[in-house]
């Protein structure tokens, strides 16, 4: 079999892509047909830069999501044949070609990005609405109540901010810590609040409803305690509650590291976020008529103040799923984290840096992959601010 | 250099259009808009919020941002063409030539600066003075504007000052250059009454002193009457009548002036027995204008087929001193025809005492230190020994400037506070040191409250009708969702209101509509007290009579017991039963309306009479300027809280005002007056406001 010249290479990958391409089409031609209807999302879609920005990272999730018919070679297969070649080489045995050549090990380099999509789609944004569910529930009461609580939780989030963050990942990482099981009690904290988050959510507004009120909550204990105890206990570590049996959901030890690191490093900037604009929304009128009417706090900061604080929120959450993923990037990079054979994009630059001489692209096609999602997701962020101004 | 001479009017605005380009659309904001100020004369231009007059200010100062256009027209200063000059002469004379003053003082003064330099920037840049001379200059300007001290007022910033203190400093600027033109743009709505007559008063002497002319906007047309010679009263974007004073206010040719008129409370206006007469409908919005008249589907002499026909231009009235009006019918209409007064009602009897304050106190601690504690921690009294009662079915209203003490009271009887001392009674139970978690929700639903801002009365995320609905699960009305959706429609009904705004989110709603709502959702639990905390102060004059008969409305078929927070005298006079009226946390007056109205006064009564402006020429008041604001509560004057103000002080020996608080004097017939002041003084006093004879 023939080598593929550059126009050869970009056909390939374009058909590649062919379920990408269906289901990104899909997506705009039903969004901007009902986009009146569609409300902030709808908005979207007057504004090239928040097109474009949403086309990119919906190009990555569709990616992440049919990554199975994408790629071409199996990500952790070696040829040796194929160590460093360039992109375009055909493989030996005849059966295709390494689009984006060959890596240090000889593994196709293309099938690594799309299936190192799969790890960030999966990892940043769930890692940021964690940071979120924690950042809003400290920050709300901080910023409504004030006082002593706003001092101290301030106190607290400055320090972690202070604290230089690499260090921080290479501490939480060292196997000494990992062993006192360190991360899985920090994880066992932080996981808590989205159940938390929920539960008093609905109690807040519903109590007035007790039937209603009983049901809902039933269901987010049962569903929320199950999830939450099957991602944090593991079996055989420190902390293990439910059965190996009962147990559906494996979050591999290093992967629950860094999500909780994650996690960890980012709620104290969005906590500061939620405080700043709480403290502004309270001294609204219509916060007054909810005390007047005697509403409890805790219904006044979710349903009265955190519906008004969502548009600095959304711009920030997009923003911050960048920055996630470059934080994710950043620990590859470090060898922190995952596991060495991982394909996520960070790793996977870490392990071509070194040959960057002899073959630049196992270094370089992980990096523009890096950078389209983040460029995406900064253009999204952007377009939302413009769009939410508008009336 | 930049100033020359010319003699003719130094203002001609012909046949101005103003567009505002959006992405959708084009939004004409100002319609063949034609005006001339001549030399020395004060121009009033009136209008409700979103009529255009603010849009021909700025066009004047070619400051209408990037999506503003002139479509077509001229504006000639002193006979030169402003529409055509480049951005090099507009700097020239933009601060020179013309000088603006807006509506929020803060944002005009450069908060890192010393007032002094930025004074004194202004001759520098347009005349290239010497810094000596300008020192020089600014000196005696802030010396015109009547501040105490102006040495020390030039070296402090702007944030030192008070708000009255910094809308003087931002008038001193723009008089500066001296320029020929002074724009004004409602300079005082963010001032306190009596701060707001004083600089009004100067704002007038100073037309006189330096012999500028003035383009004076504002939606009060009791200001216009003492500031301007000429006003203009503009419509949705066009003049609908010009003339002067005299002629507009009392032989009005327009209907829609009419309709103002009416629909402001004016001395002689009652609740009961000539009520307001609200104007019907809505503004109409920008782009949704109707044919011809723009006044025609509110207006009472309307014509189907001739009003609604083509544009109407201005017409000459016959007999008067360049008197325009933009009506076809002016001729037909017999404008002296008393109006067709609404129903009439009867006075409501007042019931039994439902809430009775004695003694109460609330005071805040201010530490120097929030983070660690320690430092010297001061103590505000924001409120010293209220006591009152209020009866079923009464309008208490509750008058005072910022910092009386008028919004912790309030917050003190909902239970957001908890008082320091002294008792509420609400029917004989003791609530003051309640907080509204302990308290029990029928306590709570019956006491309830109607915000000032209706654009941020509501949370602008939920629907209409589901913050409705909150409240009435709150208070525990109806048993199912289906019997609260019932209730919330009935509630809508009673604030007049159509059931389709329940699906409606607030931002889709004008503010009295917003208002409306708040009002609907006071009442959900059945009210029997309402805090009603400036209600109408920020809706346009034509709305706030809708909005008050409403609440009167209201009053009068659930027995409710109204305490009608406000500073406007005007409306005060028209609603209530009862005035009290504060200063600094004390209550220094109380009485029946008529008792408060007339003398003997408090002598801060009688100078916030004096204040008030009243839109009707035949009154005439007398002038009573209270020199200096009001003291902070964080260190508030020894003796009677007003008397580092009080023009009586002098009367009463011993100095006995700066050493005791005075103490509360009755007089015959129920009026209580906090002061020091002897029967014969009291005696002496003479009514503020006395209407002419006819």
């Amino acid at each position: 079999m023939e080598d593929l010249g550059w126009s050869g290479i970009v056909v390939a990958i374009l058909r590649n892509f062919l379920p990408v391409w269906i289901s990104l089409a899909v997506l705009f031609a039903v969004s901007i047909r009902y986009k009146r209807r569609l409300g902030l999302y709808g908005k979207l879609f007057d504004s090239m830069i928040a097109m474009i920005g949403f086309a990119l990272v919906m190009f990555w999730v569709f990616t992440a999501i049919f990554s199975d018919l994408i790629v071409t070679h199996d990500t952790l297969g070696q040829i040796s044949q194929m160590k460093n070649k360039f992109p375009g080489t055909a493989t030996p045995d005849g059966s295709g070609w390494y689009l984006l050549g060959g890596d240090h090990l000889g593994r196709d380099v293309f099938s690594r990005v799309v299936a190192g999509s799969r790890i960030v789609v999966q990892i940043a944004p769930l890692a940021t609405l964690f940071a979120f569910m924690v950042g809003i529930s400290l920050g709300l009461p901080a910023g409504y109540y004030g006082g002593r609580l706003d001092t101290v939780l301030s106190f607290l989030a400055n320090l972690i901010l202070a604290f230089p963050v690499i260090l921080l990942f290479y501490l939480l990482v060292t196997p000494e810590i990992v062993e006192t099981g360190l991360p899985q009690y920090m994880a066992l904290v932080l996981f808590l609040f989205p159940i938390a988050f929920m539960m008093v959510l609905v109690n807040s507004r519903y109590y007035v409803v007790p039937a209603f009120r009983n049901k809902v909550m039933l269901i987010i204990a049962v569903v929320g305690g199950y999830l939450y105890l099957s991602l944090v206990g593991e079996v055989g570590t420190r902390v293990a509650v439910l059965p190996g049996a009962a147990d559906f959901i494996h979050v591999p030890g290093n992967i629950l590291i860094v999500f909780v690191s994650v996690v960890f490093v980012n709620s104290p900037t969005v906590y500061r976020i939620v405080r700043g604009i709480t403290l502004d929304i309270k001294t609204r009128d219509y916060v007054a008529a909810g005390q007047t009417r005697g509403e409890r706090p805790w219904y006044i900061m979710l349903w009265e103040i955190l519906p008004n604080a969502r548009g600095p929120l959304i711009v920030d959450f997009c923003l911050r799923i960048g920055y996630t993923t470059i934080l994710l990037g950043t620990l590859g990079f470090f060898g922190l984290g995952l596991s060495p054979e991982s394909p996520d994009w960070g790793s996977t630059i870490n392990a071509g840096r070194k040959l960057l001489t002899i073959a630049p692209h196992p270094a370089i096609v992980p990096a523009l992959a890096l950078m389209s999602l983040v460029l995406g997701l900064n253009l999204l962020a952007d377009g939302l601010r413009e769009e939410s101004l508008r009336d | 250099m930049t100033k020359w001479d010319y003699d003719g009017p130094i203002l001609e605005i012909e046949n101005l259009s103003i567009s505002f380009f959006t992405r959708l659309r084009e939004i004409p904001a100002v319609m063949d808009f034609s005006c001339v100020v001549q030399p020395g004369e004060a121009m009033g231009l009136v209008g409700e919020s979103g009529c255009g007059k603010s849009t021909v200010a700025l066009a004047v100062m070619r400051d209408l941002g990037k999506n503003g256009k002139i479509v077509n027209g001229t504006i000639k200063f002193k006979g030169r063409d402003l529409t055509t000059m480049s951005e090099q002469e507009l700097r020239d004379i933009r601060g020179s030539e013309i000088a603006m003053i807006y509506q929020e003082p803060m944002a005009s003064l450069n908060p890192a600066m010393k007032v002094g330099q930025q004074l004194m920037e202004v001759p520098m840049i347009h005349e290239g003075v010497p810094k000596a001379d300008a020192y020089q200059r600014a000196l005696e300007v802030v010396r015109d504007v009547r501040l105490p001290d102006p040495e020390r007022i030039l070296k402090s910033y702007p944030h030192q000052l008070s708000g009255g203190q910094q809308q003087r400093i931002v008038i001193a600027m723009a008089l500066m250059s001296k320029p020929a033109l002074l724009i004004l743009d409602e300079p005082t709505t963010a001032l306190d009454v009596t701060v707001e007559a004083a600089v009004v008063d100067l704002v007038k002497d100073l037309g006189k002193k330096y012999g500028t002319s003035m383009l004076f906007i504002s939606h009060n047309l009791g200001l216009v009457l003492d500031v301007c010679n000429r006003l203009c009263v503009m419509y949705s974007g066009e003049a609908v009548e010009t003339g002067s004073i005299k002629d507009v206010f009392d032989k009005m040719q327009h209907p829609y002036t009419q309709a103002l008129f009416r629909s402001i409370p004016l001395p002689g206006a009652d609740k009961n027995s000539r009520p307001l007469i609200a104007i019907p409908g809505n503004f109409p919005l920008p782009h949704e204008r109707p044919n011809g008249c723009n006044f025609g589907p509110r207006c009472d002499y309307f014509q189907a087929g001739r009003c609604d026909a083509g544009d109407v231009p201005m017409f000459d009235v016959e007999g008067y001193d360049r008197h325009e009006t933009r009506c076809l019918r002016v001729a037909e209409i017999d404008w002296n025809a008393p109006p067709q007064v609404a129903k009439k009602s009867e006075k409501m009897p007042i019931g039994d005492v439902v809430l009775r304050m004695e003694d109460l106190r609330k005071y805040y601690e201010v530490s120097a230190n929030a983070l660690f504690g320690g430092g010297d921690s001061k103590v505000v009294k924001a409120n010293e020994t209220l006591s009152f009662e209020a009866h079923e079915g009464e309008t208490l209203a509750i008058v005072g400037e910022s910092g009386c003490g008028k919004s912790t009271f309030a917050k003190v009887l909902m239970g957001l506070e908890t008082a320091t001392s002294g008792q509420i009674l609400l029917y004989d139970n003791e609530i003051q040191s309640t907080p509204i978690e302990n308290r029990s929700t029928e306590t709570v639903s019956g006491v309830q409250m109607v915000f000032q801002n209706p654009f941020d009365t509501l949370n602008p995320s939920m629907t209409v009708g589901r913050q409705i609905i909150r409240a009435l699960e709150i208070f525990g009305e109806g048993n199912s969702d289906a019997e609260r959706r019932d209730r919330m429609l009935e509630l809508l009904d009673l604030v007049k209101l159509p059931r389709e705004f329940a699906t409606r989110m607030p931002r889709q709603l004008s503010g009295g509509q917003k208002q409306r709502v708040g009002i609907a959702r006071a009442f959900a639990g059945g009210a029997k007290i309402v805090v009603a905390d400036e209600p109408v102060s920020a809706l346009d004059v034509s709305v706030q009579a809708a909005v008050t008969d409403l609440l009167m409305e209201i009053q009068r078929k659930n027995r409710t017991t109204l305490l009608f927070i406000s500073h406007d005298l005007s409306i005060v006079r028209y609603l209530s039963d009862r005035v009290m009226v504060m200063y600094l946390g004390h209550v220094v007056e109380l009485g029946t309306t008529d008792q408060v109205f007339s003398p003997p006064y408090h002598p801060y009564t009688e100078a916030l009479l004096s204040a008030v402006p009243i839109a009707d020429t035949h009154v005439v008041k007398k002038r009573i300027v209270l020199e200096g604001d009001i003291p902070s509560a964080m260190n508030p004057p020894p003796g009677c809280p007003f008397q580092t103000r009080c023009r009586w002080k002098s009367r009463v020996p011993d100095n006995l005002c700066e050493r005791e608080v005075p103490p509360m004097k009755t007089f015959p017939g129920g009026l209580q007056v906090k002061c020091h002041l002897s029967d014969e003084e009291f005696a002496s006093m003479e009514p503020v406001i006395k209407v002419a004879a006819e």
